[in-house]
């Protein structure tokens, strides 16, 4: 990426030759594009920020405050202290949950993935193709099928009921499959004749070798799970199982609009770690979706 | 995908030459194969492959989940033909498809373009960061806070707008400009998620084209025209079929932001399935209408295939 911003650098000093009027007034144009676009897309977060640090009562006060002007931190407080909604709970749920998801399908797709790009046997290629055609069937359709399924085991309530189902991805195990292609075969031939198995083959010498596409899938998994509105709708039922976003829905309508600070704390706790983690890894986030957005 | 066919190939035949000289290592490969898919495979028949062969059963039966199922023939087949509802549903959940995936693109690809251009870096940083982050975050609490941002009487888009002297907007209760408003949030949260694929796209173009154009005296213009349009196509058709079939599964964004309304106008078909399922408890009849939109997402995936031979250029 760098290379790329570097090369493009030293593109400009030939463009700079000549500048033309209508140069200039199109990067007026490009520039006010892109920022009338970043704050219309960044103006309701800080909205959100701003708003939840103001006075309980002030919150819906108008003009609305774009920038803090009150710093009433106790409304987090009292969103996490809340004795009748336990906030750190609903966190830990919603965390445990992406955790587990995210470490099962890492596993499960670095091995099929390893599989269909490494080994060979008879069949391989018609399981590969079942595993990409399913790629087309949209969520929607398995939905209730999945659910029926959910409540005979009488998985219903239960976290499993959100686990199970997303410990694979077809589109994971076709991005580690292409990663593996990857790797050069001189690697695991000589681990081979060195006298490595398969299992030892596989973790200690082709796994290292994925690094980015296993932190892309990481990054989506994770945030699909941590996001996931839909299942905990579906699956959950008691108010201890709940996961963050539904809590934070449920926040909105339990504490009714008088709250309304509360409520958006609340939507800032669940944003923090978000945007903490996209400051620290920007790169990696932008990366992985770029690996992943062409693989396609 | 034609590099990794060329690699493969060298790959098979020393393994080739290798199951010669190792001959007993050959049956350790087939079974090391399927036992390192067994664990995807089984979650993925579980969980994927099995519903959807439950679903065309379930379409013939009825089932409310606390009586047993029943034989009910094609009775929901000819619900779905009899159900005044699902055409306006099918209606809206079209456009909200077009014009979703339409901003979306075009907003994304613009976005990309503009941000891909020469600039500082911590400015990079701050535009990708504050374009991009609304993908990030849980879409079901930003529904909630665009829901307290549109309220007609007190939200805060009315009063900006009265502020620069324009009329307050019923953004939510109006039947037309709530379908306005899920269209809005959708593009404001999801642009930027195609931005960063449109930005892959760009710089995965050789800086050594738009040299050699420039060397020849093309204008900034032409080399937008010539260079960057045909070259993005491969990457604008990935990320039409992607947005496409991730608008018509909509569901978080309707259910918090307008529950549907008012009346049906913002109902999208995902919601209505829920509802089918989940409120009504005709999972049959759920199953049915599901199907229907498989099928039109096959179709149009299809027809997007088809239709890329005129516009998308491969090299």
């Amino acid at each position: 990426m760098s290379t790329i911003e570097q090369t493009s650098a030293q593109r400009k000093p030939a463009s700079r030759f000549r500048r033309p009027p209508w140069f200039v007034a199109g990067e007026i144009l490009i520039w006010s594009f892109l920022i009338i676009m970043a704050i219309v897309e960044f103006a309701p977060i800080s909205w959100i920020f701003s708003t939840s640090l103001r006075n309980p009562s002030d919150s819906f006060k108008l003009p609305p405050d774009f920038w803090p002007t009150a710093f009433h931190w106790e409304n987090y407080l009292a969103v996490i202290n809340s004795p009748q909604i336990n906030f750190l709970l609903f966190f830990w749920n919603s965390l445990k949950i992406a955790l587990i998801v995210t470490l099962a399908q890492l596993l499960t797709c670095s091995m099929a993935g390893f599989s269909f790009a490494r080994l060979r046997y008879p069949g391989r290629d018609v399981i590969f193709f079942v595993f990409l055609s399913s790629l087309m069937v949209p969520a929607t359709v398995i939905m209730i099928p999945t659910f029926i399924l959910v409540r005979m085991v009488g998985l219903l309530d239960t976290h499993w009921a959100l686990i199970l189902p997303a410990t694979t991805s077809a589109f994971g195990v076709f991005l580690l499959r292409q990663a593996f292609m990857g790797i050069p075969s001189e690697l695991t031939d000589a681990a081979k004749i060195d006298g490595a198995g398969y299992w030892r083959m596989y973790w200690q010498i082709a796994l290292p070798l994925v690094g980015p596409a296993l932190s892309a899938l990481a990054i989506f998994t994770f945030l699909g799970s941590w996001n996931n509105f839909l299942g905990p709708v579906l699956y959950l039922r008691s108010w201890d199982n709940y996961t963050f976003p539904i809590a934070i829905v449920m926040l909105n309508g339990y504490m009714g609009t008088g709250n309304r600070a509360h409520v958006l704390a609340g939507v800032m706790i669940s944003i923090f770690p978000v945007l903490l983690f996209f400051l620290l890894a920007q790169r990696f986030v932008i990366r992985g979706i770029a690996v992943t957005g062409l693989k396609g | 995908m034609a590099t990794a066919t060329n690699r493969q190939s060298p790959t098979n035949s020393a393994a080739h030459a290798r199951s010669i000289r190792w001959g007993s290592n050959r049956t350790q490969e087939v079974l090391a194969g399927y036992l390192f898919i067994v664990p995807a495979f089984v979650s993925l028949f579980i969980f994927l492959i099995a519903p959807i062969l439950a679903a065309f059963v379930l379409i013939f039966m009825r089932y409310d989940v606390l009586s047993p199922p029943e034989w009910h023939g094609v009775k929901n087949l000819s619900q779905l033909l009899s159900d005044p509802r699902l055409v306006q549903i099918y209606w809206n959940t079209l456009r909200f498809v077009v014009f979703a995936t339409f901003f979306n693109n075009v907003l994304g690809l613009l976005l990309a373009m503009g941000v891909n251009r020469a600039m500082h870096s911590t400015v990079k940083y701050i535009l990708r960061t504050a374009l991009f982050f609304p993908v990030l975050t849980t879409t079901a609490s930003l529904a909630l806070v665009w829901n307290f941002l549109l309220t007609q009487d007190r939200g805060v888009v009315n009063y900006l707008l009265q502020q620069i002297g324009l009329d307050p907007v019923p953004w939510l209760s109006s039947s037309t400009w709530a379908m306005v408003s899920v269209v809005m949030f959708d593009v404001w949260r999801a642009c930027g998620f195609l931005m960063v694929i449109y930005l892959a796209g760009l710089q995965a173009i050789p800086d050594v084209l738009y040299e050699a154009a420039s060397i020849d005296g093309a204008s900034q213009f032409q080399r937008m025209r010539h260079i960057t349009l045909p070259l993005i196509t491969p990457t604008a058709f990935f990320a039409m079929i992607i947005s496409l079939i991730g608008a018509a599964q909509v569901f978080d964004n309707v259910w918090v932001l307008t529950g549907g309304g008012p009346g049906d106008a913002t109902r999208l078909i995902v919601l209505y399935i829920y509802e089918i399922g989940f409120k009504r408890f005709e999972m049959g009849y759920a199953a049915a209408v599901s199907l229907t939109l498989f099928a039109i997402l096959i179709a149009l995936t299809l027809f997007q295939f088809r239709m890329s031979r005129r516009w998308v250029h491969y090299d």
